[in-house]
């Protein structure tokens, strides 16, 4: 079953008074249970997609589709991890997990349930009553992934989320971020511009071409999980990405040098 | 661990109390060296003890006491309504973007307009009373909570206001969870600078205006030579200002910012 539906997504940039066309239609389908992998050169205007998607900005032309419904506004059944983990310092984190449950008034008993639930699952308990100031770059995102999970989506949007990461613990996360989707049967859209994460985690891998952007190419990765970073069967297809993708990044940097 | 943290607090509050201590000796003792020098009168400098003596019969008759009463409550109530009405003219600042931009720049210029002006203007609007005093005390602290009300929402980073969104915040929810909390840390530090104004302003408008309170029990002493009644005001006029300051806004502000993590990085 079709999940999510992007139709001919076209987005334009003002930029120093001249029109920029980020996203020139872009076309996806995301089937129910799809772990989709978006990789691109930087600029290329992969989070600006997730962005629509998540009703955070508006294409100029084209629709976003949710179970075959038109949707434009940010709503809880999108939620997004940040790079940046974008948590609130205000509180703990448990409220923090929590926050959106509070704002659908879900009631403090249930929400308690919930966030208990997220919490054991990122391995957060010990945490549950400190300032995010307190945890390490890796913890702030469990939360941020915990945060936006508590929601129970219909799709899950990530957003560089490992960029920040040592590798370490960006290997820790990438096997643990497998086996939630697997656990939790989410559809989750993951945006980076790191190969390796997109084949160890996509079981579809979009390539972005460059400004003006579109899907150049998709490629389906059919391999047993949890994938782990050091697997060298996943080089094939990291390969056949890197191919795709070198002319794209050749191409953009002409782009910036002139 | 936690107890020697409390250790090391205790023992720091006794070091800054041990340095106050030794800072108002130091400062008495070259006032009384001064006085016996006797390069004024008497009645120009009066010594520490006779100063004392002042404060003692000042707080016994109960003048003192209530000359800060009266003071205080004509502050708060002023600042109060400042702090109200500011907020609320900040917050439509921040929602009609144009007429924000345009009073941000005429508060900003009204912001550094000394306050002891405003009196003319607030005694042949309103007059000699209460409400001409609370007049000029609004006046002098209200255009700072606008600016800082203004500012402290428009500087909240965008990321805070999009995770909010895109978990189901909106219209007042996001006002109330996101907006309001993430303001906060910037929104103390302009009530922090409103209150000194305001606090400026209430003596102010007292000495020219007010026939009780602190401002007045310091003009009495000017006008009936009473250099002691002076000194022991402008030093009560002080305390307050410092207790006030350090003891209340001040502390506030820490434990916002400790909660926050601001002071972590250290």
């Amino acid at each position: 079953m079709t999940k999510l539906q992007a139709k001919n997504i076209v987005k334009h940039f003002d930029h120093n008074g001249n029109s920029v066309t980020a996203l020139d239609g872009i076309d996806l389908n995301v089937e129910e249970g799809d772990f989709v992998c978006i990789v691109g050169p930087s600029g290329c205007g992969k989070s600006t997609f997730l962005n629509i998607v998540a009703g955070l900005e508006t294409p100029d032309s084209g629709e976003i589709l949710l179970n075959g419904k038109p949707i434009s506004t940010p709503g809880p059944d999108r939620t997004m991890v940040f790079q940046e983990g974008a948590l609130f310092p205000w509180l703990k984190v448990i409220d923090n997990i929590e926050f959106g449950l509070k704002i659908a008034g879900i009631p403090q008993g249930e929400r308690r349930e919930i966030s208990q639930r997220y919490l054991d699952m990122m391995q957060l308990t010990k945490f549950a009553d400190s300032y995010t100031y307190q945890l390490s770059t890796g913890m702030k995102q469990r939360v941020a992934i915990a945060r936006a999970l508590a929601m129970d989506p219909e799709i899950l949007l990530m957003d560089e989320p490992f960029a920040a990461l040592d590798s370490q613990t960006r290997d820790l996360l990438l096997v643990e971020l497998q086996l939630i989707w697997e656990r939790t049967k989410k559809t989750i859209i993951f945006v980076t511009h790191n190969i390796s994460e997109s084949v160890i985690l996509g079981n579809k891998v979009e390539i972005f071409k460059n400004r003006p952007s579109k899907i150049k190419k998709e490629v389906i990765i059919d391999y047993r999980r949890p994938r782990l970073a050091e697997d060298e069967n996943l080089q094939k297809y990291y390969h056949q990405i890197l191919d795709e993708l070198k002319s794209e990044v050749i191409a953009q940097s002409k782009d910036e040098i002139q | 661990m936690t107890k020697d943290i409390q250790l090391k607090k205790s023992h720091r509050n006794f070091d800054d109390a041990a340095n106050a201590a030794l800072l108002i000796a130091v400062f008495t003792g070259i006032w009384q060296i001064v006085f016996m020098l006797g390069i004024w009168p008497t009645i120009s400098l009066p010594s520490p003890f006779m100063v004392a003596e002042t404060f003692a019969k000042i707080i016994w008759n109960g003048s003192l006491s209530q000359s800060i009463g009266i003071t205080i409550g004509r502050l708060l109530g002023a600042f109060a309504i400042s702090i109200t009405l500011g907020t609320l003219i900040g917050f439509a600042m921040v929602k009609f973007k144009g007429f924000g931009k345009t009073l941000n720049s005429f508060s900003a210029g009204l912001l550094s307009f000394p306050s002891i002006a405003w009196v003319p203007f607030s005694i042949l609007l309103i007059g000699f009373n209460e409400f001409g005093i609370m007049f000029v005390v609004i006046m002098s602290s209200i255009f700072s909570i606008m600016i800082s009300t203004y500012s402290s929402i428009r500087n909240i980073p965008s990321i805070y206001l999009d995770a909010a969104k895109n978990i189901g915040a909106k219209g007042f929810s996001l006002f109330r969870y996101v907006t309001i909390p993430a303001a906060t840390p910037s929104l103390i530090i302009g009530l922090r600078q409103a209150w000194s104004f305001a606090w400026h302003a209430i003596i102010g408008a007292e000495i020219l205006m007010s026939i009780v309170g602190l401002g007045h029990i310091l003009s009495v002493g000017r006008e009936f030579l009473d250099m002691s009644q002076v000194i022991a005001s402008m030093v009560t006029i002080f305390v307050i200002g410092l207790l006030v300051d350090r003891f209340l806004l001040h502390k506030m502000e820490d434990r916002i910012r400790r909660k926050w993590g601001l002071d972590y990085h250290r």
